[in-house]
């Protein structure tokens, strides 16, 4: 999907966004780990989904970017198969997500970790229990083990001294950090992370993007990062997809993305209050 | 036309929809998948012990000593045979009074209890996080209960049942005294047997089944943020108490609505 650059067809291109939702998806010159096929969802009588090709290339850091409400979240959850398309097909390492039995599918969310917005940690764990939960449940490791990489990943997103405290006891930005920690405790493959500079300074915010480019500098791996935040995107992303609409409005390195000639993607890169994008 | 067949069809399909989430977490208990998590299932059975354990065993005292041992004295006092009271305090306690109370206290502790926890943990992407880390959250969430319900509860309930007994003989033999404690316990024991003891322990599981079940479903499956999480609660509540006494009928039906087990007239 990635190998070339193509334009999406459509079949309603009168609608007066269409001349921006054009589909542009450019080369990055290495395979996709994840893409979307045609996919569509929705909830109720909102299409959230519609059409979405989607292509996020293997050992980079890519970002999903668009405006709130434009289908973010729900790509995140198609990958982990959370969600399913109700058309289409989302496509994770060469397997068909919605294609997978419960058994493949919990198998492959091994090879995942995911920061979800507030950390999603288990209230009634300690920190340290956190971080260490995945271990315990998917290892074989010895309680020694299992202390010297939890205390590891927590020293990297910096809370070695904080694996004692209840997630009640951590502010929003700390939580973000353990989630993180947990996240990678399993050396993942495929790290989600769903807005995570959502509630935080931008102080924490910028630093919280260094510790995502230095853990994947040197775990590697394919990142996807979903946001709506532009300094987060120009200080992460080495790719870089926009949305709206439940569609792509134009795909690629991210270089090629911050020169787009496209008025929305100018628009939202730039932040912007004149262009496509209005309060609707 | 159609809506008034609406509201029917939405409570027949939500019914279905808790059977099948009921079914399968009974499979996952039955089929020894919940094992897997048996650390787990230790903990909530902790938990229970716990917190439940006595508040549930203080309202059965409460009810023993009330409806079953004071109302026992009198009523057979005014019936003129106060040495009788152990009929009542035995039947009362066994088969009606400590089941049912046994099933309020369980759903508004331990059932309404699961409800707020699982739905906290749902709109907190708890339980996302737990599926994207590979692990089946129905097994690891509800399974772990109900196992760890029917680990703990059947010892709870026969000791309830006990508590019961022992408020009955406080209040009918040293309160009231209408009776010698050799009388009414005479009485007492002749009026019920092992196969009594039986059927009010299959009731009373019957319901902390359902309870745990419940309050499961309406916990996992919680939407809608914190006001969400209070609705589901209130609706397991409803749900369960509708369920207590309809299941503690049953079982009066069943177990002793065609033989009443009564050493009368031989």
């Amino acid at each position: 999907m990635a190998t070339e650059e193509r334009q999406r067809s459509s079949s309603d291109g009168d609608r007066p966004d269409e001349e921006f939702l054009t589909g542009v998806i450019r080369d990055t010159g290495v395979p996709d780990a994840i893409e979307f096929v045609d996919v569509h969802k929705s909830f109720g009588k909102n299409h959230v989904l519609r059409g979405l090709n989607m292509g996020l290339p293997e050992g980079k850091i890519s970002m999903i970017i668009g405006p709130s409400g434009t289908g973010k979240s729900v790509c995140i959850k198609h990958i982990v198969g959370l969600l399913y398309p109700d058309e289409g097909d989302v496509i994770v390492k060469g397997h068909s997500i919605p294609s997978l039995s419960d058994g493949e599918l919990f198998k492959l969310r091994r090879k995942f970790g995911v920061l979800f917005q507030d950390g999603a940690l288990f209230g009634s764990l300690s920190l340290y229990d956190n971080v260490a939960f995945p271990l315990r449940q998917h290892t074989e490791k010895g309680e020694d083990e299992i202390a010297e990489i939890v205390n590891r990943r927590l020293k990297e997103v910096g809370l070695g001294d904080a694996n004692e405290k209840m997630p009640n006891e951590l502010s929003g930005g700390m939580r973000k950090r353990a989630g993180f920690a947990r996240a990678l405790v399993l050396d993942p493959e495929i790290l989600l992370f769903d807005e995570p500079d959502s509630g935080l300074d931008p102080v924490r915010t910028a630093l919280l993007c260094e510790l995502i480019k230095e853990v994947h500098a040197e775990n590697g791996g394919c990142y996807v990062v979903i946001t709506h935040d532009i300094m987060s995107a120009r200080r992460v992303a080495e790719h870089i997809s926009v949305l709206w609409k439940g569609r792509i409005v134009e795909s690629g390195p991210a270089q090629d993305l911050f020169a787009s000639e496209n008025p929305f993607v100018r628009q939202f890169l730039s932040g912007e209050s004149v262009g496509p994008l209005g309060m609707e | 036309m159609g809506s008034l067949l609406a509201m029917p069809r939405e409570w027949l399909a939500g019914s279905g929809e808790i059977a099948r989430f009921m079914g399968i977490v009974v499979r996952d208990v039955w089929t020894g998948r919940v094992l897997g998590f048996f650390g787990e299932t230790l903990r909530q059975a902790g938990i229970l012990i716990i917190y439940s354990t006595l508040v549930i065993w203080s309202l059965v005292f409460i009810t023993g000593l009330g409806p079953c041992g004071i109302e026992a004295s009198y009523f057979n006092e005014a019936t003129g045979t106060p040495a009788y009271s152990g009929v009542f305090a035995a039947w009362c306690n066994l088969r009606e009074a400590v089941p049912i109370v046994w099933g309020y206290m369980l759903s508004a502790k331990v059932g309404t209890g699961i409800v707020a926890e699982l739905g906290a943990m749902r709109i907190s992407d708890e339980i996302d996080a737990l599926e994207v880390m590979g692990i089946n959250s129905m097994t690891f969430l509800c399974a772990t209960r109900l196992a760890a319900a029917w680990l703990v509860l059947p010892f709870m309930y026969i000791a309830a049942v006990g508590v019961g007994y022992l408020a009955s003989y406080i209040a009918i033999v040293h309160q009231v005294g209408y009776v010698s404690s050799g009388g009414f316990l005479l009485i007492f024991w002749q009026f019920q047997n092992p196969t009594d003891y039986l059927f009010s322990v299959i009731k009373g599981m019957t319901m902390a089944t359902f309870i745990i079940l419940v309050g499961c479903y309406y916990g996992y499956n919680a939407g809608g943020g914190p006001v969400g999480v209070g609705r589901a609660t209130a609706k397991s509540m409803v749900l369960n108490l509708v369920l207590v006494n309809l299941i503690s009928m049953m079982g009066t039906q069943i177990f002793w609505g065609g033989n009443p087990r009564a050493p009368i007239g031989g």
